[in-house]
């Protein structure tokens, strides 16, 4: 459902993504972890259609993100980091233009705003304007606006930011019981949240991919090598490290 | 929970401006931003014209569509000047990129909005026309002609306003950069601007060619005397257009 191959993004002479490979399918729930300017951000951005690519293909369900960009916004669910939103509007206003936006309307378009609002607990807020909510909930309603047209590719950047330790353990069962027949990819700078949430692990430094695995896989690592997950991921960082300067 | 739809779905293109257009329209008034610019400009434009109407007692909406010209220099850059660059500010502008709309779609809707703003503000004008009608018996085609001109002129303005708010992040100087340019579409058909820049350089004839090509005061003008020239008409939603189509095409580089 994700397809992503030999991608690169440069910012002038900055290379923040170089040579990213990796495919998502479906069911599968991605984690993408790494340091503060790693790329996670911009490849999020890139597979959203935000940002084009510098070279690479990225591809959603099939469709290119460049050359048929407005069918894959159609196919994706995509919380930002910032979670920019439309501050003076009120939060049912703001998910019934979303929704008609993405192509509902009718009992459909009613259906799906009951739905996300139930799923991310918005009644109490519905009537409020989007600056009057406070942080957790204007999560959950970026949140919502990314789920409201049931896509089937879901791209979220920093999901937990803001949420308390409850809402925390809410979004992850909600993750849980949204990911059949879904592909979704979530950034997060928590080791401990992504191996809660993810089935794999993609860690990212200075642009490259430095692991790979599923959470099987590194458990067995781990046990074989009498290594923690927090062990595994930093020896990856580490030697991702060694390898780019042996390069330079 | 049912199996996630495949099938993309997204709004129609005429069905997205609509959506993009109620959006910013109620962004207008659910800030103070429409209220006082309604209020403002009404009162500012009313009180010329009366205090005109009352000097000479003709039964003519001409003095009010002079004042008009100048006037939108500084009133329609204060509508246009937040509508991309507020979204920059607010990063609001990746929300509109990453829906399913072509970014045609989000210009004409945005450019819609502040139109049916100043379409208001013309509306509101009306109560004028109708105590003209009462006094006596006025020119309705001149009248009618007059608005046409109106809009016409406030559609260049905010097309050229809609595009420089977004080149740019800050309101301010979106807001100084549409009027400057408003200043240079007006001031360069005044007689007495075409005469300075002619008599500087009188082989290059640059007023005259800037007053014939640039100004839009002179297709104006045509409107107030009554004359809805073809070519007038085709001026002004050309240009305006162009500034649109310039929008979509930075909008869409500006992802990049």
């Amino acid at each position: 459902m994700i397809r992503v191959q030999d991608v690169t993004r440069d910012y002038g002479n900055f290379r923040a993504v170089d040579s990213v490979s990796f495919s998502i399918g479906p069911g599968e729930i991605v984690g993408f972890l790494g340091p503060n300017g790693a790329g996670k951000s911009t490849l999020l951005k890139m597979l959203c259609t935000y940002l084009p690519p510098s070279s690479g293909t990225l591809e959603i369900v099939g469709h290119d993100v460049v050359k048929d960009s407005l069918t894959v916004r159609s196919l994706i669910g995509y919380l930002p980091e910032h979670n920019a939103l439309f501050e003076t509007m009120r939060v049912s206003k703001l998910l019934t233009f979303i929704g008609k936006a993405r192509g509902l309307s009718g009992a459909l378009l009613e259906e799906r705003i009951a739905w996300v609002t139930q799923a991310m607990t918005l009644g109490d807020v519905l009537k409020n304007k989007v600056k009057e909510c406070s942080k957790g909930f204007r999560q959950r309603i970026g949140l919502a606006c990314a789920l409201i047209h049931d896509p089937p590719v879901i791209l979220l950047d920093e999901p937990t930011h803001g949420l308390d330790p409850l809402q925390v353990v809410a979004f992850r069962d909600f993750i849980h019981e949204l990911s059949e027949d879904r592909a979704i990819l979530f950034s997060s700078h928590i080791l401990a949240e992504v191996a809660e949430i993810s089935d794999r692990l993609l860690v990212l430094q200075k642009g490259r991919l430095c692991m790979d695995e599923t959470m099987q896989e590194l458990t067995a690592r781990g046990t074989k090598e009498n290594l923690s997950l927090e062990q595994l991921v930093i020896r990856a960082l580490e030697q991702s490290s060694q390898a780019r300067e042996a390069k330079a | 929970m049912s199996a996630p739809s495949n099938i993309p779905r997204r709004a129609g293109f005429l069905t997205g401006i609509r959506l993009v257009c109620g959006r910013e329209l109620s962004a207008f008034f659910d800030s103070a931003i429409a209220y006082v610019y309604l209020i403002s400009a009404l009162v500012l434009l009313s009180s010329l014209f009366m205090n005109e109407f009352f000097l000479t007692g003709r039964l003519d909406m001409t003095p009010f569509f002079d004042s008009l010209a100048p006037i939108s220099i500084f009133l329609l850059p204060a509508v246009t000047m937040r509508l991309w660059a507020e979204d920059k500010k607010t990063r609001t502008f990746e929300l509109w990129m990453t829906l399913p709309m072509r970014p045609g779609q989000v210009v004409l809707g945005k450019f819609g909005a502040a139109l049916a703003l100043y379409g208001m503000f013309l509306a509101g004008t009306f109560p004028i026309v109708i105590m003209l009608m009462n006094l006596g018996d006025p020119d309705l085609g001149l009248i009618a002609s007059g608005y046409l001109g109106a809009l016409l002129l406030g559609g260049l303005f905010l097309a050229f306003g809609t595009f420089l708010s977004g080149l740019t992040g800050d309101q301010i100087v979106a807001f100084v950069s549409s009027v400057l340019c408003g200043f240079l579409f007006l001031s360069t058909g005044h007689p007495k601007v075409v005469a300075v820049i002619d008599g500087m350089s009188p082989e290059l004839g640059a007023g005259t060619w800037l007053a014939d090509h640039v100004a839009a005061l002179p297709h104006y003008e045509n409107f107030l005397r009554g004359l809805i020239k073809l070519s007038s008409i085709v001026w002004f939603v050309g240009l305006s257009s162009v500034f649109l189509w310039m929008n979509t095409l930075f909008v869409e580089k500006d992802r990049s």
